[in-house]
């Protein structure tokens, strides 16, 4: 297959709008012409998933640093007595972590400011059992927002809550999905002003996807965006709604055989983003169902899409389509990270975007064009993207449907480029972007399926191998100026933990069998490793505590997909005993399920 | 029969149900308490009733009887594979129920037991995390070709040792 990394210093950029070339020298780490982007003052908190409404995970603490990172050492552990996939990440507020645990959803609130991190408080919600077995892919969960005094966070069963954040009473719960309909919500809320932004997971069942805004004082919802369907389900105005690319109406209906959209998927299961000055959220929506492509022929707008949404009445502005008629499993759910970096010479407002297809993006954030996209991984179920179009240039002999058998040899796999579960970071001072990835292929061969609610809608068995190198993943530093990788760490298992960066110029991420790691944010070179005792597939942060001193915690204990694809790490049913899978047959060797949170230090 | 039975929750299906039942039992009773006999509790054990259940499609199934017309029927067994195909049974239990979200059903090993009739309960009336109720949703004779195609798979060598060279 055809390797697109590029890796010459010297580099020919097009420049889009005015049709000149233009010459631009990048020196390894940095990209040239970036203005320094005065970084604010960091108060040490971390208040929200993605840190900043930006969601760069960069913290402005530099204590910790390449020279002195080898002395990080532990200085607490907490067990936090489930096991499954501990996705997401802990808060850090007014010297207070909240911590929620996958299914049943425990909230934990660790008092920092006393030495052994006592709890204040936990909360125990009812949730009901029945979501475990229609979450696709584990019990996890993405993680609270702190907002005007309250914790909020789904439960996987459908639920929002919201508690006061300084005593864990419970101030309102909403019912925003329908288990039965093979909805789950293991979303982190994402909250703009007086709203709470939820979604829902169930693109493996058919779901009708969704974004949901409660009002935050009282939780009662206040609009319903669906992904697909008629313009008044998407709130697509007439004057409004301006995708660059795609101009008729009703695209949410008319790029569907008859009512396939009332099935097609489009989950909202990733991370959200928020430009105050646009007044736009940015998500992305999953893929479309069932996995088999001819049962659903078009283009299936909007999934495996970028979607621009006002907060406060949830019109869409604009919107953008990844992998038109998805036929990979290519989620688009991935976060959107809001930054302002110079592309062909310019300094251009963008979001840039890793998704599951294995190309990274660099588009304006104000209209949805498309100004870089290039392969981050191997890729090569399509040749490029057309950036006149906005369209993938599809190889057709990788296409997937009943009618073309088994088609071999397709990267990267329906796990994605990156998984979307996995956040990207940003750092300002390098304007690198610091991205998990997993190299891998795959064989997709679909298979006709029928839709019963409640119940599966997939239509596809696709094994998974390494891909080029042998190697399964990597952890890379992205420059999307111009879209080309500039240093990689690469591992032995897929890349699976979010990532975080700081002024210090250290950047960590963890491994799938259990290593938490420190890198040089400008180098790669890796400075620390720790074995936290079970596979990180959550996202670490970095706080500053009580004492001044600068803080890493992060989650261990492997689960999400992984639960699935290497089911003999699981141990502790006696009644679902699995064999090694083929690819990964030796993960349970390093690894096997857990639940800890670890706190490192200097 | 409702007043000797806990019963945390109960869907407003199987109320209405049991309250049918229920007041044709306490009339009979009440009739039998008059003429001095005692009032005992004749009526069968409700149905399985799980805490809480999805029941797939929606409905609720009612009761069932429990032995295997299909056993060790070999044509049975193979419909009962391509059952659990288009019942989506593969879509959380794997291909070839080696296990995926729901687990293996191919490792001789059971949550809730794996006799014929056992493993009819856990598919027609559904279990604790998710597991539907098929009852609702397909004809007795084709879950118990399931059944019959579970209990035809051909286990592992050796399923409890892994090991690594």
């Amino acid at each position: 297959m055809t390797r697109f990394h590029l890796t010459s210093v010297l580099m020919t950029v097009v420049c889009l709008t005015a049709g000149t070339w233009a010459t631009v020298t990048i020196v390894p780490g940095r990209a040239a012409g970036a203005r320094a982007t005065p970084t604010p003052v960091d108060d040490g908190d971390w208040t929200m998933p993605g840190k900043n409404y930006a969601s760069t995970r960069y913290s402005g603490l530099s204590e910790i640093t390449p020279a002195n990172v080898g002395h990080l050492h532990p200085v607490w552990t907490f067990s936090t007595g489930v096991l499954g996939g501990h996705e997401g990440q802990p808060l850090v507020v007014h010297n207070t972590m909240y911590v929620v645990t996958p299914y049943p959803n425990t909230l934990y609130a660790f008092d920092l400011s006393q030495p052994d991190y006592p709890l204040k408080w936990k909360y125990r919600p009812a949730v009901s059992p029945n979501a475990v077995g229609v979450a696709c892919c584990d019990a996890v969960n993405r993680g609270a927002f702190y907002a005007d005094g309250k914790i909020l966070y789904n439960l996987l069963d459908g639920h929002t809550v919201a508690l006061d954040a300084a005593t864990g009473r419970q101030l309102w719960e909403t019912t925003i999905a329908d288990v039965a309909n093979g909805e789950t919500t293991p979303i982190a809320p994402f909250v703009v002003k007086n709203r709470v932004l939820v979604g829902a997971s169930g693109g493996e069942f058919g779901i009708h996807g969704w974004v949901k805004a409660l009002d935050l004082q009282t939780g009662r919802v206040a609009w319903t965006g669906y992904n697909m369907g008629p313009d008044s389900a998407l709130l697509a105005k007439p004057g409004v709604f301006k995708p660059y690319y795609d101009h008729e109406s009703q695209l949410g209906v008319s790029t569907w055989p008859k009512d396939a959209w009332q099935i097609g998927g489009a989950p909202v299961w990733g991370w959200m983003s928020y430009d105050s000055t646009l007044d736009l959220v940015y998500y992305g929506t999953g893929n479309p169902a069932p996995y088999n492509p001819e049962q659903r022929a078009g283009d299936n707008k909007w999934t495996t899409s970028v979607m621009a949404r006002r907060p406060e009445d949830g019109s869409l502005v604009w919107a953008y389509q990844f992998t038109p008629h998805d036929s990979w499993d290519f989620d688009a759910t991935a976060g959107m990270i809001l930054v302002d970096l110079p592309v062909a010479g310019k300094l251009r407002k963008v979001l840039v975007h890793f998704d599951k297809n294995g190309f990274a993006y660099t588009i304006d954030r104000a209209t949805g064009q498309v100004l870089v996209a290039q392969p981050f991984v191997d890729v090569n179920w399509a040749k490029r993207i057309d950036l006149t179009t906005g369209r993938p240039v599809v190889d057709s002999s990788k296409l997937t449907g009943v009618s073309r058998g088994n088609v071999k040899d397709i990267c990267p796999t329906l796990e994605g480029g990156t998984s979307p579960a996995s956040p990207v970071a940003y750092s300002p001072r390098t304007h690198l972007f610091y991205v998990s990835t997993n190299n891998m292929c795959m064989d997709y061969q679909a298979t006709q399926t029928a839709h019963i609610r409640g119940t599966p809608y997939i239509g596809a068995n696709s094994p998974y191998y390494a891909g080029p190198g042998g190697y399964m993943g990597a952890f890379e530093a992205w420059d999307a100026s111009v879209g080309r990788v500039v240093w990689t760490i690469k591992e032995r298992y897929p890349v699976w933990s979010g990532a975080v960066a700081t002024a210090g110029d250290v950047v960590f991420y963890g491994t799938l069998d259990g290593w938490m790691r420190a890198a040089d944010a400008r180098t790669g070179k890796v400075l620390w490793s720790f074995k936290v005792g079970s596979g990180v597939v959550g996202n670490p942060i970095v706080y500053r505590g009580p004492d001044g001193k600068q803080y890493l915690a992060v989650y261990a204990g492997i689960g999400g997909d992984w639960f699935l694809l290497a089911g003999d790490v699981g141990s502790d049913d006696p009644a679902d005993v699995r064999p090694p899978a083929d690819f990964v047959k030796d993960l349970a060797r390093h690894t096997s399920r857990g639940g800890l949170v670890w706190i490192f230090a200097l | 029969m409702t007043r000797q039975q806990t019963i945390r929750r109960i869907p407003l299906g199987v109320l209405a149900l049991v309250l049918a039942l229920g007041c044709n039992a306490s009339h009979t009773d009440a009739s039998r308490a008059r003429e001095g006999a005692p009032a005992a509790d004749k009526a069968p054990p409700l149905a399985i009733v799980s805490e809480s259940h999805i029941a797939a499609g929606g409905a609720l199934p009612a009761g069932a009887t429990l032995t295997n017309p299909y056993a060790g029927d070999s044509a049975a067994a193979t419909a009962g594979a391509a059952l659990f195909t288009s019942m989506n049974c593969d879509g959380c239990h794997g291909g070839g129920a080696t296990g995926w979200v729901g687990p293996s059903l191919a490792d001789g090993r059971w949550r809730y037991g794996g006799s014929a009739s056992e493993i009819f309960t856990s598919i027609y009336y559904g279990r604790r995390y998710g597991m539907p109720a098929f009852g609702g949703l397909m004809p007795k004779a084709g879950i118990w070709r399931i059944v019959t195609y579970l209990q035809s798979l051909t286990l592992p060598n050796d399923v409890p040792t892994e090991s690594w060279k």
